[in-house]
């Protein structure tokens, strides 16, 4: 193993380079100011102090609090679509796992796009209602429209990894505990579950993450005036050329990200642990 | 225009443009960056095929974003920005002075956008497109003395729900601004907290939608009853949906226009002339005009342009009455005054 331990340097380098220059000037634009003309720039924490206005509040809980939404859906969708690919044959398995990957070789906007005509006022929806004889709903525009967008991009990667989860278990156990009395449910509830979470965790993470600093879907799918975390700091680089402020957000953004994880990576543990106990 | 889609359409097609003629080329090449959807590409494929060249296309879907990108590092030839923005890159030293020996078409230029006060003699940039703001309505739901009103119709609750606003800070503020007749460059502090609430209020009773080119088509499916747009936008649409119109409040609007500016660091200063010169000959305007639907600034192009493919359409025109305005640079404090007034407006 050891004469192998040198091909990580390529790695490292290309991690350094990539993750930690890049975070490094983040942090250092947060940090600073545009300063006079003698000295480009100076020190201080004003950008940060500046983010504590309630309107800026608003819209980062606007922004957790729909991204909590997409998760939890995604979780109740994703979760008995993976457990019945699972108890599928192996090759269907297979057909049904690219079936769902299939739409992320798509660009983005244009499954976004496509959502767009759907909802619209004379969409697809639309057309359809007012065929059989309804009113039309305005559906474009709306937390509706955003959240279906957002579940719609985010629910492979929630399948996927909990799917993972279920088919690397014993099969064994199962049906050891139905073998000691436990019903179908109950043997799910007892040890399906518990020994999938795991899946479900790096799911949430997946979900979760990219859900509350995405700013595309909520701009074509909810207007401009749908202002998220992730808009907020587009907006201050692109529109406004803050790049303090802006900075200074994602920095307050990846935080929160960090507790969070730091959070369900604990909870993981515990379960892990927890689990190996009952195994025992 | 500004698609966001569209800029990635073009940008594939750009990289398949490099791709293609770079086998044939004579090793000359130019750096375009313009607005997306903005040029008859064909034009662009025939100037490659004249001046025997590689012309590496790539697009942008706002000003402040190719300022963006500039400052990034991105070398480009030419860039098409508003006048604002030329005037900015104009003070920060990042275009060059045009000779305008070279531009021999100029002739049929519009003169009345020509020799601006930023740039007196024109030194700087050859206009391109030009146009106003104004409100695009739909005749069958809007009641045209509620027209008179001017910009405040666009607080009249009768429409509530029912308007689109156009999603950046200069063009919201204008409207704003200008509805309670002041300059849109104002930089009265009070004048423009006036605007900030103006717009909290139509936000707050109107429930407007804030968007950019969605309103394009949207508008061609008649889904709101007005929408504030870009004259040039507002042909597009009249040209398929023969239900709109077209109006501009006498309180005064903005009218804008965007040219062809040439970096500092082009190195190819002939080839960047001689692509402009191409660009608005008469027969050049006209394709570009035709594909793109802006007014274009070679009259000549324009004339025919009305008679044909947007005869009737009043909004390939554009107005310079006395009150109607230019944007103008922004110092720091001010634009920052705005932008943060407009994160609260889109935030609250």
């Amino acid at each position: 193993m050891r004469q192998y331990r040198k091909l990580v340097t390529p790695y490292c380098l290309w991690l350094f380079v990539l993750t930690v220059i890049p975070m490094l000037l983040i942090l250092f634009y947060a940090i600073t100011a545009k300063g006079t003309e003698i000295t480009t720039f100076e020190f201080t924490l004003e950008n940060f102090f500046k983010f504590f206005d309630p309107i800026f509040i608003s819209v980062l809980i606007k922004s957790l609090i729909l991204g909590i939404i997409t998760t939890l859906i995604c979780f109740l969708i994703g979760y008995p679509v993976a457990y019945m690919i699972a108890k599928c044959k192996e090759p269907t398995q297979n057909i049904l796992i690219l079936l769902i990957t299939i739409p992320t070789w798509i660009n983005l906007l244009m499954r976004i796009y496509a959502w767009s005509s759907i909802l619209s006022n004379n969409g697809l929806i639309n057309t359809f209602l007012n065929f059989l004889g309804f009113e039309s709903i305005s559906m474009m525009y709306t937390d509706f429209a955003v959240i279906i967008g957002m579940v719609y991009c985010f629910l492979p990667f929630m399948i996927l990894p909990i799917h993972t989860s279920l088919t690397s278990m014993d099969p064994s156990l199962v049906e050891a505990s139905m073998d000691l009395g436990a019903s179908r449910v109950q043997s799910f509830f007892k040890v399906t579950f518990p020994l999938s979470l795991s899946g479900v965790l790096t799911g949430i993470i997946m979900v979760f993450l990219p859900a509350i600093s995405e700013f595309v879907i909520p701009k074509m799918l909810g207007g401009g005036q749908y202002s998220l975390i992730g808009n907020f700091i587009e907006n201050q680089f692109i529109t406004v050329g803050n790049w303090h402020f802006g900075s200074a957000v994602s920095m307050i953004l990846a935080v929160i990200v960090i507790i969070m994880m730091a959070c369900l990576y604990r909870i993981e543990k515990r379960t892990n642990i927890s689990s190996d106990d009952e195994g025992r | 225009m500004r698609k966001l889609v569209n800029l990635v359409l073009v940008s594939v097609m750009a990289i398949t443009i490099a791709g293609c003629s770079s086998s044939s080329s004579s090793g000359r090449t130019l750096k375009v960056f313009n607005w997306g959807e903005y040029a008859d590409m064909d034009v662009i494929y025939a100037f490659e095929d004249e001046y025997d060249c590689d012309v590496v296309y790539e697009t942008y879907d706002s000003n402040e974003s190719m300022y963006t990108k500039l400052l990034g590092g991105n070398s480009y030839d030419i860039m098409v920005p508003s006048e604002y923005m030329i005037q900015r890159l104009i003070k920060e030293d990042l275009i060059t002075t045009i000779d305008w020996s070279y531009i021999t078409n100029a002739d049929s230029l519009d003169s009345s956008i020509l020799n601006q006060d930023f740039d007196p003699n024109n030194d700087y940039w050859v206009p391109y497109f030009c146009g106003n703001v104004g409100i695009l309505y739909d005749t069958t739901k809007v009641d045209e003395s509620d027209l008179a009103d001017g910009w405040e119709i666009l607080r009249n609750t009768t429409y509530k729900g029912n308007i689109y606003m156009y999603d950046s800070e200069r063009d919201s503020f204008m409207v704003a601004l200008k509805a309670l007749g002041y300059s849109m460059n104002t930089t009265d502090e009070s004048e423009i907290e006036e605007a900030y609430n103006w717009l909290v209020d139509q936000r707050n009773t109107m429930d407007p939608t804030y968007a950019t080119d969605d309103v394009i088509d949207a508008m061609m499916n008649s889904e709101k009853a007005m929408a504030v747009i870009y004259s040039g936008d507002a042909a597009a649409v009249m040209a398929e949906n023969e239900d709109m119109a077209f109006y501009m409040p006498e309180e005064g609007t903005n009218y804008w226009f965007d040219g062809f500016v040439v970096s500092k660091d082009c190195e190819d200063v002939e080839l960047a002339y001689e692509f402009i010169n191409y660009m608005i000959s008469d027969e050049n305007a006209l394709s570009n005009t035709l594909a793109v639907g802006y007014l274009t600034a070679n009259v000549n192009a324009a004339q025919e342009a009305s008679e044909t493919d947007f005869a009737g359409i009043s909004a390939y025109a554009i107005r310079i009455d006395e009150n109607d305005e230019v944007f103008n640079y922004q110092d720091q404090e001010t634009k920052e005054l705005f932008s943060e007034y407009w994160t609260k407006v889109k935030a609250s």
